[in-house]
């Protein structure tokens, strides 16, 4: 087949299917694959003023299931750390940028992120209150974001540059699994079926919801500032490794030190088990996007949808003044 | 047969090896990360409290008294005020007006100005009983001091924080004088509290209720020279008033004033103020009508902010000099003593200096 039949061929299907094929399509033709945006699923980033009350949410808020549970507390451990860099490296990479959209962009990210954080780090003190204190655990991953990730005192120059820039790749690594991660809590319906608490469950849709539409803003920037494709599998190969062993981690400290629970392990038999039922992502998932953000093509807005996000962001109770559900 | 050995030794020592190191984390299951001495995480001061309105009623025209109920509240002094944070993300201070004995319920009495900034407007528009509010813990700059003779002044809605200072002077047993202005006795609240306090105290002439469409403005000079000497005079009300009080009082040091804060009043409008940005050597004005933010961003259109509410922190700056009015609603106080947020806070006089 020649090259202009396969671009008659292109239109042909671009005409039945508009825009998101159009975009594989443009990006299929060109000779050095690029990432192909899906320009529809851009939308203006806001961050919005959230209030959750934990006073009525049990230790284990996924009834029965406290393997599930933990799995998923361990965001709130990771996260008011990892976000509170995430905004840290952003404000440094902020001088970088050449386009007004994106800072546009990349400044709305930072303001979200900054209140995920916040969100996050006032369950805390709720599990501490329930007899579950995450501090050992979470002052580790303190020690992660603020030592080993942090500024480390770089001449400025060239070495400074190469860890901003390295940095950037890695939230870009890290945003992929967020928004994958966000797209699966806003359709865990499983979830809602078996009485999960309704506070932690809007937070968790809150934040998968924001993640989903600014799931493209850390990508961005990586291209913008870098782009190279071999920090990309590099960053991502470092982000991938440390989010699994943090994760395990996270989850084994918590089997282990629930007041509740004797004797408990985590094991990676209970997580394909979990995914299996619909109660935590599915390990089919999870393998799959891994070759989804090394694809040459792979762009952000690809997966996922802005208007699922949008409309649960325009429902959830705790983004809309926190009244309880 | 030596490959065969070789292949025994390696495979021993990652035995060996293995055996170790299980042990080593059994020991400590989070070995082997080091952790932050101070962790940050989890550890922030607790910034809000969570309070359900439990009534909402109205004691005068234009007034709103709000009920609020938690199990968590902390303790109180009179004089105290609390941050707001209202739905729309505004932050308003309004002073306590209960009984601090009252443990679990603050109250808080808003009057509604109509050209104002829009706090009270939701206030009196958008809560209702049944609600919940977010606060941040009671802070006092207008405290209660001991003396043996109060003389206290309120105008208008400024009776808010006066009132738990009557109920505690008059607990205390100390001799008070109440001069209570306003524009009539229906936009007034708690005058019948007020008379029961004088009248349980066997003195119904400590309260003066002066209602300007009745009696017109208070005699301040009077009062305030036929006060005990060493009377504590203690005024809160609009700056005019604040002012005339200065003016009367025959030791200005004995005079403690509470001025409406320019974000409950609205109305009063805030204060132009510099800002100098010394990393980049400028200076720039904020006119009363603009923030600080909007200011700074006409000289470094870079410096970045999101939601223009106080709230995510994007546009936290480190403050340098000069005293701030901090109006957010997310800085902890540690936070508060070296930065701000453009986007709401404000000099508390002329003049700031940003790390810009």
């Amino acid at each position: 087949m020649t090259r202009e039949n396969a671009c008659g061929l292109c239109a042909a299907v671009a005409g039945v299917f508009p825009s998101r094929t159009r975009q594989y399509i443009d990006a299929m033709s060109n000779k050095p694959l690029a990432p192909a945006r899906v320009a529809s699923e851009h939308t203006e980033l806001k961050a919005r003023n959230v209030s959750f009350g934990w006073e009525d949410t049990p230790l284990h808020w996924l009834p029965g299931d406290p393997f599930a549970t933990h799995t998923i507390n361990v965001l709130h451990l990771l996260l008011p750390a990892g976000e509170r860099w995430f905004v840290h490296v952003f404000k440094q990479a902020l001088p970088h940028i050449r386009d007004e959209r994106l800072r546009a962009d990349v400044i709305g990210f930072i303001g979200q992120e900054a209140v995920h954080a916040a969100a996050h780090d006032d369950v805390l003190p709720h599990l501490r209150r329930q007899g579950l204190d995450p501090t050992p655990y979470t002052a580790q991953v303190d020690w992660v974001f603020e030592r080993l990730l942090g500024d480390r005192a770089l001449p400025p120059g060239r070495a400074r540059h190469w860890w901003l820039m390295e940095r950037v790749a890695m939230i870009a690594a890290i945003e992929h699994y967020t928004a994958f991660l966000g797209d699966w809590i806003l359709n865990a319906d499983e979830l809602d079926r078996r009485g999960a608490d309704p506070v932690m469950l809007d937070l968790l849709r809150w934040h998968g919801a924001e993640e989903v539409e600014h799931r493209s803003v850390a990508f961005d920037l990586f291209l913008h500032v870098d782009g190279g494709y071999r920090r990309r599998v590099r960053t991502w190969a470092t982000a991938f490794a440390s989010l699994v062993w943090l994760w395990q981690r996270g989850v084994r400290f918590f089997m282990d030190n629930d007041p509740e629970l004797v004797g408990a392990k985590a094991s990676l038999g209970q997580f394909v088990r979990a995914g299996r039922q619909g109660v935590l992502p599915s390990t089919g998932a999870m393998l799959k996007s891994i070759p989804t953000y090394l694809s040459r093509t792979y762009h952000p807005s690809q997966e996922g949808s802005t208007a699922q996000a949008a409309a649960y962001l325009a429902s959830s109770p705790g983004a809309n003044g926190g009244a309880r559900p | 047969m030596t490959r065969a050995l070789k292949a025994a030794a390696v495979a021993g020592a990652v035995l060996v090896a293995r055996r170790a190191l299980r042990a080593r984390i059994s020991r400590s299951p989070l070995w082997p990360l080091p952790a932050l001495a101070e962790p940050v995480s989890g550890h922030a001061p607790r910034r809000r409290l969570r309070a359900r309105i439990a009534s909402r009623t109205e004691p005068a025209q234009g007034v709103v008294r709000l009920v609020l109920e938690s199990p968590e509240l902390p303790e109180w002094t009179p004089g105290a005020h609390v941050d707001v944070l209202l739905p729309s993300g505004l932050v308003r201070q309004y002073s306590l007006c209960g009984d601090p004995a009252d443990r679990g319920r603050y109250t808080i009495a808003v009057r509604l100005v109509e050209d104002g900034r829009g706090g009270s407007r939701e206030v009196h528009d958008r809560l209702a009983e049944g609600g919940v509010l977010e606060l941040r813990p009671p802070r006092n700059r207008f405290a209660l001091e001991p003396a043996a003779s109060y003389v206290l002044v309120a105008g208008g809605i400024g009776i808010t924080p006066l009132l738990p200072m009557v109920r505690a002077a008059a607990a205390a047993g100390a001799d008070w004088t109440l001069l209570y202005g306003g524009r009539s006795r229906a936009t007034m609240p708690f005058l019948p509290e007020l008379a029961a306090l004088a009248a349980s105290a066997g003195r119904p002439d400590a309260l003066r209720v002066v209602p300007e469409d009745e009696a017109g403005l208070p005699d301040l000079a009077a009062l305030l020279a036929a006060a005990a000497p060493g009377a504590l005079v203690y005024a809160c009300g609009p700056e005019p008033l604040a002012a005339a009080v200065l003016a009367a009082a025959p030791d200005p040091s004995r005079v403690r004033l509470e001025r409406f804060a320019p974000a409950s009043s609205g109305g009063a409008g805030d204060r132009p103020f510099t800002v100098e940005l010394r990393r980049s050597g400028r200076t720039v004005e904020v006119a009363a009508g603009e923030t600080a933010l909007a200011a700074v961003r006409r000289e470094l259109p870079d410096t970045p902010y999101s939601c223009g509410q106080g709230f995510c922190g994007t546009c936290r700056q480190r403050v340098l000099a000069g005293p701030v009015d901090h109006r957010d609603g997310l800085l902890t106080d540690a936070e508060q003593a070296d930065s701000m947020l453009l986007c709401v806070s404000r000099a508390r006089e002329e003049r700031l200096v940003l790390d810009l």
